[in-house]
């Protein structure tokens, strides 16, 4: 019985701290996007001036719109650091990634 | 997100885990909206007690960001949904 016990079938009843570790990670990762979405589309859509409590059309309009960007930026950004990674990596540059900027 | 790869006892870690950051980040989110509306709501000074003006934009503030958050976290699973079907394709 090992602790240490490879990649893949863990004995039922142990815990992987790899995998665990890995589905944290994503986790951390979701809440941290939602939370900035969150954060960013209310600075954004929501007016400070509290008149009501009740989300208005146009603001509701506003933040469907704010969250379909707010995706939409995230998609686009991924994309460019993968293609600049892929770039460093075609060069054979052997410095970091942004050693270049 | 998807753990019916996982054991059961890493199924029972992960739930604990998820639990306990449910809390934190439920703390976080208060002190947040404490300090937007405080912000938004109070800037008038003359008075040590919340004046009634203040009370109800506080309401408002509170009402509102919740529904706010309600509604992004809607969008947010669709998109999610979406860009899993996606993947999945």
């Amino acid at each position: 019985m090992s602790f240490l016990g490879g990649r893949g079938s863990t004995p039922a009843g142990q815990v992987n701290p790899e995998r665990v570790e890995m589905a944290m990670q994503e986790l951390d990762m979701i809440t941290d996007v939602f939370n900035k979405l969150v954060s960013s589309c209310h600075n954004k859509c929501v007016s400070p001036r509290y008149a009501e409590g009740d989300l208005n059309k146009g603001e509701s309009v506003c933040i469907d719109r704010c969250v379909a960007k707010f995706f939409e930026v995230n998609k686009k950004v991924g994309e460019k650091l993968q293609s600049m990674g892929a770039g460093a990596a075609a060069t054979g540059a052997t410095q970091s990634a942004f050693g270049t900027l | 997100m998807d753990f019916s790869q996982m054991n059961a006892a890493e199924q029972a870690h992960m739930s604990r885990v998820i639990e306990k950051k449910q809390m934190q980040d439920f703390l976080r989110m208060y002190s947040n909206l404490v300090e937007r509306c405080f912000n938004s709501c109070c800037n008038d000074f003359t008075s040590k007690a919340l004046s009634s003006k203040e009370e109800q934009c506080v309401m408002n503030c509170t009402d509102k960001f919740l529904k706010h958050s309600e509604r992004v976290g809607a969008r947010f699973a669709e998109q999610n949904a979406e860009s899993m079907g996606a993947a999945s394709k």
